[in-house]
């Protein structure tokens, strides 16, 4: 009679171990074949709205390029670079430096891009 | 617009280095040089997608999953729901348990959040979102009002930053005791339900809600931070401490439920390690001095997390108020402070105090983490 008691104590405090977590007790013990459905926990992305990308040049002679420095430390350095490259090798093209932020273009260099440049390049470095 | 990847990192290369590797470089994804194809995308018509305009749908999955538990956890993984460890598989019963510990509506709009370092996109999420990734983070329900007011604040707890960046949030209040955040032995470590389940909910929520943590995209540390695994959650020990709490020092009421934000690089820097030094006779005050300037400048300023024993110490020096404190560290003899903005980052002077934990010895840390807004836990019960 005691063993048995001392059975039904043991039975019960398992009980009670797994009524204290029930939801964890229920998953493992689902986790043979039954199937259960749960909520999708992703939040929501902004809209994109698709822009057309501006016409390519067909030539590069001629033509006026900006090339943005975003201020990431190295990028001003990339940027001499790839002016120099560029003058080498499309001595007709003309190279505009412009700086910008790390998380922007200023307006007013945005408006002069948008009046002087045929296209430019916005360097992301680091 | 069309995008060139080059070989980074540009930092720190000379001219030399970087006309070789760079600009006459190959890019690792094309195997095409770079200079050449930077031309060739200035150059090179239009095709059809690039012309495409209108909205572009976003695939977001079914509003529910269903299979078994195995299978259900596999495939949250595998979506990257997770935090690549086992979570509590969010059903609607459990749900709805979590939404009863708020008076907010499931479908109000919760919070705004970006990935942070004024990068990325701002993706929006709700009470319900929120209390869906607290169900999977295993937070009790008692929990959820410090969460929604953490997820208010749209403050991301992983940083895509190459830096790595590591968040924390301080908890004041009598809600410490509420819910049973720890502030005693081990304050912040990751042995305690409540605030291990709390940073975690927080992390599941900048993972799911915000679109942050995705390695490669919205995870970007060069090295990682250890402490990206959870976000730090801190209680105050208020009742051993001899200064006023932290939330009452920006403004609150003393017992009012507040949480305060930290961002950095954690509780322990490279420049700190002046904390481990044995001496017997150990002049506290001068030692924080010190590490602030080492510290200084920088992005993050300089956290003290002190144990009660510490605080005493330094109270006893005659710093019996954190402002009396921060004026010997930060004073005249100090190295000037940053000002401005640095990468989206708010600069200016950085220097906080936190106690917690217990008395068990003269330990404390000292980080660089720079306080963010505090929030009033109670508006989200």
């Amino acid at each position: 009679m005691k063993r048995f008691i001392f059975a039904a104590g043991i039975a019960a405090l398992c009980l009670g171990l797994f009524c204290s977590f029930p939801t964890m007790n229920d998953q493992v013990q689902a986790a043979s074949t039954e199937k259960m459905t749960v909520l999708n926990p992703m939040g929501t992305p902004p809209a994109i709205q698709a822009k057309q990308m501006a016409p390519r040049l067909d030539t590069l002679d001629g033509k006026t390029i900006y090339f943005v420095n975003t201020g990431y430390i190295g990028t001003d350095r990339l940027m001499e670079v790839m002016s120099d490259w560029f003058k080498a090798n499309y001595p007709k093209t003309n190279i505009v430096m412009a700086r910008g932020s790390m998380t922007n273009i200023p307006p007013a260099v945005m408006a002069e891009i948008g009046e002087k440049a045929d296209a430019a390049i916005v360097g992301l470095g680091h | 617009m069309r995008v060139q990847y080059i070989q980074g990192p540009v930092w720190a290369k000379t001219g030399e280095q970087l006309r070789k590797s760079v600009v006459f470089g190959i890019n690792p994804l094309t195997g095409k040089k770079v200079a050449e194809e930077i031309v060739d995308k200035l150059t090179r018509p239009l095709a059809p997608e690039d012309t495409r305009t209108g909205q572009i749908k976003r695939e977001m999955g079914p509003p529910t999953y269903t299979g078994t538990a195995a299978e259900l956890q596999q495939l949250y993984l595998e979506k990257r729901y997770t935090d690549f460890m086992p979570i509590i598989l969010p059903t609607e019963e459990l749900v709805n348990e979590m939404l009863k510990s708020t008076s907010h509506d499931p479908d109000e709009p919760l919070g705004r959040m970006f990935p942070g370092s004024g990068a990325g996109e701002t993706w929006t999420y709700t009470v319900k979102v929120a209390a869906i990734n607290a169900v999977m983070a295993g937070a009790k329900p008692e929990y959820f009002p410090v969460i929604l007011a953490l997820g208010s604040t749209g403050s991301t707890a992983i940083n895509v930053s190459d830096n790595g960046f590591a968040a924390a949030a301080v908890i004041n209040g009598d809600i410490r005791d509420e819910i049973g955040l720890n502030y005693d032995v081990g304050a912040v470590g990751p042995y305690a339900h409540a605030n291990v389940a709390i940073g975690r909910a927080w992390n599941l929520l900048s993972i799911n809600g915000g679109n942050c943590g995705k390695v490669g995209t919205t995870y970007m540390g060069t090295v990682g931070n250890a402490q990206n695994a959870l976000a730090t959650i801190i209680a105050e020990n208020e009742e051993k401490s001899p200064f006023q709490p932290l939330s009452v020092r920006k403004g609150f009421q003393k017992g009012e439920n507040i949480v305060t934000l930290f961002s950095g690089w954690g509780i322990l820097s490279a420049k700190n390690w002046k904390v481990n030094e044995w001496t017997t006779v150990m002049d506290y005050p001068m030692m924080a001095k010190a590490i602030h300037e080492g510290q200084t400048p920088g992005l993050f300023g300089t956290v003290l997390v002190l144990s009660p024993p510490i605080a005493n110490f330094i109270a006893d020096d005659g710093y019996d108020t954190v402002e009396k404190f921060t004026e010997y560290v930060t004073g005249a003899s100090a190295k000037p402070e940053p000002k401005g903005k640095f990468g989206g980052f708010n600069m200016g002077p950085g220097f906080q105090v936190i106690v917690t934990g217990a008395s068990n010895n003269n330990y404390w840390m000292a980080g660089g983490l720079r306080e963010g807004q505090s929030i009033a836990i109670d508006n989200w019960r």
